[in-house]
């Protein structure tokens, strides 16, 4: 027996031998692995109490988060605080003790001073016996755009969302969502009280930690007419804005008993039955681009709405947008609603004021962007902006036209936008409207429409193109377009042009 | 010996009131004077009524147990900002040191009540058939009062207090399988045919390790408790060899086992799942689902790296159940790598003096006995070590003397009684024998 019993105290030993090895290895070896896994919140835990973590600024220098000693009696050193919350609240998102969002998200490792690209200055503060801190993050919002944007929709107390790029660079300006919440609620170190927080936030019926300019999506109304536009002008050389279209006050859809009418019953034109190109879109008829959208198909206008930069379901900037769609319409019929901006056609508002920013940038389309540079706590330069294409959305002569055509719509007395052409001295703005059909949103009733607007200026050198889009607004020329004269007239004084 | 693992449960529980308060913790005295009590008591136990015993395995449980209060009290003491309540309250981590006292009485009651281990053979059925009773009796029981986390194991008694007489069967099943394969291993011991240079035993003689694997396999099937099942099948098959030194029985046994937890793998879905997430733990649904558990263990332990957060600056609280089936990686993450090798070397100690102690007696019971308890503990520590650090599927198993949990702190006592009072027989010096002084007068010629 005692031969058996050592043997057993061999095979203790190697089951002992075998639990030393493997906490070794998890404990000595495996720990850096384990700490990047996700859902790991010690490690998220750690970075957070580490060092004070970087401040938020605006591309004018204005301070959006920040990190001060906590007063409060807890473990966590630092208590971030957010100067104008709700206002900055889709930039900067939120950081708890849990976890964090916008570019509180995007920026973390950076901002926490964890980022390995901060390694090189840790080993210097070390030597020299300076507190390592988090790199600063400044954003390429412009806080003058930013308030006239935010103060805009919290006047009209509707929800919605604006959002301003600078055309050359994809730089966004501008990015506001009403309702907003107030981040420092959420900065709370007090785990119960954040929970209930968190709790009452994400069951408010208003949404409010919705980020509507990136995640919100919406139809685009007459908006997508620049694409239908843009689609014709590239497949027809010869046309050019002048050209006559047919625009019918009543179109037929085939194979159906629809009938199509331009808004109110008008008539489009001189009431002939054909229009210049550029007063049909200045006018906004609906006959006259769902005509040209079934006569380009679905694949055309898939194409050019593809290169405007829908479709595209991983675009940050670096949180993620959420993709703007134009699905390819089973019938002529319905394909003639999507060359409007109807049928399954949804944009974030981001994605308007893409539409702008390649017109105005002569087609191409730069890659938006929200972070504009991070500099480490010594002030040397650890990340700079480099603007990048996202897609030549459209020819430069093609480019033209459709600036001709923008600026007619707020430039011409038939455009719908006319009643804006004096509001900025000295600036012209360019622009389209859009007024989106939401249908009933199951109650039977019809809800009112989304005001939709998308603009640039000045036309001559275009330096802003903005987004708006008001869910329930009404007619785009009516909610809309007035919050985005005011996010370029407060851009333009901002930056001297008048 | 014990003084060294008193000095180490006041630092530790030092440490933790520092840590959380900045203070000594108010309880400490009172947690700290209970404690070395308890412990003292037990000492005196032993040198009165096993004077010869081994005297390392008390201070090596007392130190267990212990720790084990130090971590309950830490675990109490400090609020999970998520749920805005500790892991444990300050309520249960009292009832650990009740419990720890009730431990000790029961390694005292043993002490006294059983002054020849061999006594224990005359109850080798009466202790098989209590030890068969006590682990069906859940499985028998309604779910309301006997389920727990999916697995059956529990007896309920109001709303508070549970047994789990598992705990206490696999005593007395280590008991019952001694006492009978003392009468029977030479008939096991007969060989069959020979293939492949193992002899293979008779067929007949297959009926016991057939009942032992079916009724494990009824455990895992109607309890859906693998970790016991398979502690059992390995006391059962590890006792078996000892008495009859036939590698044979090894090699069926395990092999039965492993055939069976795969078969179970395949067919019951609570055992499936275990492997599922042991596999694969870190699939974006196992992390957030099944697997949360076991891998915010791991996170864990992997915060706490070589040398530990330190009693108190750790996250334990955001590991599920972590003041029982994972409480080592409790402890993993605040005293480290270094931390948790201690501990293992102090499992591996006990376990090394209780096979040393069976080598030593002569008894075949005593022997069968101390060997099986010894392998039993080593076996239990490695399932629930081995499942918390995914070296093997982890099945909800407590931890001996470290988990909170009083039938298996009470169990655990009983089982390190059983040792000492083994290791007394083997280690007492054989009576002299009377001595004719007529014969052996010792003469000094000069």
């Amino acid at each position: 027996m005692n031969r058996a019993l050592r043997r057993i105290s061999l095979a203790v030993l190697v089951m002992f031998v075998l639990l030393l090895v493997n906490v070794n290895y998890l404990q000595g070896f495996d720990t850096a692995s384990l700490a990047s896994k996700p859902g790991n919140s010690r490690a998220f835990y750690a970075a957070q109490n580490q060092y004070q973590r970087g401040s938020i600024i605006t591309s004018d220098g204005k301070v959006i988060a920040a990190s001060r000693l906590s007063t409060g009696n807890d473990s966590i050193k630092y208590q971030r605080y957010y100067p104008s919350g709700p206002e900055y609240a889709p930039v900067t998102g939120y950081y708890t003790i849990f976890g964090a969002t916008g570019v509180e998200a995007a920026q973390n490792s950076l901002l926490s001073g964890n980022d390995s690209s901060l390694d090189v200055r840790k080993v210097i503060d070390l030597v020299t016996g300076k507190t390592t801190k988090g790199a600063t993050v400044q954003v390429t919002v412009n806080s003058k755009a930013q308030d006239a944007a935010w103060n805009a929709l919290k006047t009209l107390g509707k929800p919605g969302a604006v959002v301003a790029l600078n055309p050359k660079t994809g730089a966004i300006l501008a990015m506001a969502s009403y309702p907003s919440f107030d981040p420092n609620v959420l900065a709370i170190h007090d785990g119960a009280k954040l929970n209930a927080v968190d709790k009452k936030l994400l069951t408010d019926p208003t949404q409010p930690l919705l980020n509507r300019a990136l995640q919100g999506t919406y139809p685009p109304g007459s908006t997508f007419k620049i694409v239908t536009s843009s689609a014709l002008l590239t497949q027809s050389p010869s046309t050019t804005i002048n050209t006559s279209v047919d625009s019918p006050t009543v179109l037929t859809l085939p194979q159906t008993n629809n009938v199509l009418h331009n808004d109110q019953g008008e008539v489009c034109g001189d009431g002939s039955g054909q229009a210049p190109l550029i007063t049909a879109f200045a006018q906004s008829c609906d006959t006259t681009f769902a005509k040209i959208g079934m006569q380009l198909g679905a694949n055309a206008l898939n194409q050019m709405a593809e290169q405007f930069g829908m479709n595209d379901a991983n675009l940050t900037v670096p949180m993620p947008v959420a993709k703007s769609s134009y699905v390819i319409p089973p019938s002529q019929a319905e394909t003639a609603y999507s060359a409007i901006g109807q049928f399954d056609d949804t944009v974030t508002p981001l994605q308007e004021a893409m539409f702008a920013a390649a017109v105005a940038n002569g087609g191409t389309l730069m890659k938006p962007d929200l972070v504009q540079q991070v500099t480490a706590s010594d002030l040397s330069t650890v990340q700079g902006m480099s603007p990048s294409v996202l897609s030549h959305a459209i020819s430069s002569s093609v480019a033209d036209s459709m600036k001709q055509m923008m600026l007619a719509v707020v430039q011409q007395p038939e455009g719908t936008a006319y009643a804006f052409r004096q509001d900025v001295t000295g600036i012209e703005i360019a622009g389209k409207t859009g007024t989106a059909e939401t249908g009933t949103a199951g109650t039977g009733q019809v809800s009112p429409n989304d005001a939709v607007f998308t603009s640039f200026a000045p036309f001559a050198n275009p330096n802003i193109s903005v987004g708006v889009i008001i869910q329930g607004g009404g007619y785009g020329a009516a909610a809309a377009a007035p919050i985005a004269v005011q996010v370029i007239k407060a851009y333009q004084q901002a930056v001297g042009n008048q | 010996m014990l003084v060294f693992a008193f000095a180490l449960v006041l630092f530790a529980l030092a440490n933790v009131g520092f840590t959380l308060h900045g203070k000594l913790p108010s309880g400490a005295a009172f947690y700290m004077a209970i404690f070395m009590a308890i412990v003292i008591l037990a000492h005196l136990a032993v040198r009165r009524f096993a004077p010869w015993a081994d005297p390392l395995l008390l201070p090596l449980a007392a130190l267990l147990n212990g720790l084990s209060i130090v971590m309950m009290f830490r675990l109490s003491a400090q609020v999970n900002p998520a749920t805005g309540h500790p892991a444990i309250s300050a309520s249960q981590a009292n009832l650990q040191i009740a419990f720890s006292a009730i431990g000790i009485g029961c390694f005292v009651a043993v002490l006294v009540l059983i002054r020849e281990p061999r006594v224990l053979q005359r109850y080798t059925y009466t202790l098989g058939a209590v030890g068969i009773l006590l682990v069906a009796l859940p499985a028998l029981l309604p779910a309301s009062i006997s389920e727990v986390y999916g697995a059956k194991i529990q007896i309920r008694f109001g709303s508070f207090t549970t047994i789990q007489p598992e705990e206490f069967a696999k005593l007395a099943l280590a008991a019952s399988f001694a006492g009978y394969l003392v009468a029977k291993r030479d008939v096991l011991a007969l060989a069959g045919r020979r293939v492949l240079g193992i002899d293979l035993p008779r067929a007949r003689d297959l009926g016991p390790i057939l009942l032992a694997w079916a009724a494990s396999l009824l455990l895992l099937i109607f309890e859906s408790d693998i970790g016991t099942s398979a502690v059992f099948m390995g006391l059962f098959v590890a006792m078996l060899y000892i008495a009859t030194s036939r590698t044979s029985w090894l090699l069926i046994g395990f092999l039965m086992f492993v055939g069976g937890a795969f078969a179970a793998s395949k067919l019951v879905p609570h055992v499936h799942e275990r492997f599922d997430i042991w596999l694969h733990p870190f699939t974006a649904a196992n992390a957030q689902g099944n697997a949360y558990q076991l891998v915010q263990g791991l996170y864990g332990m992997a915060s706490g790296g070589l040398l530990g957060k330190g009693l108190g600056g750790g996250q334990p609280y955001i590991t599920p159940l972590v003041q029982s089936d994972l409480v080592f990686t409790a402890f993993g993450e605040e005293i480290g790598l270094a931390g948790l090798m201690a501990i293992l070397l102090i499992y591996g100690l006990i376990v090394q003096r209780g096979l040393r102690t069976a080598i030593l007696v002569k008894d075949p019971f005593s022997k069968l006995l101390a060997g099986g308890l010894s392998f039993m503990l080593a076996l239990q520590v490695f399932v629930i070590v081995g499942g918390v650090t995914r070296l093997i599927p982890l099945t909800g198993i407590t931890t001996p003397f470290l988990s909170q949990g009083g039938s298996s702190l009470v169990a655990s006592w009983i089982l390190i009684a059983l040792l000492i009072r083994v290791s007394d027989t083997a280690r007492r010096p054989p009576p002299r024998p009377i001595q004719d002084e007529g014969l052996t007068q010792v003469v000094t010629l000069k």
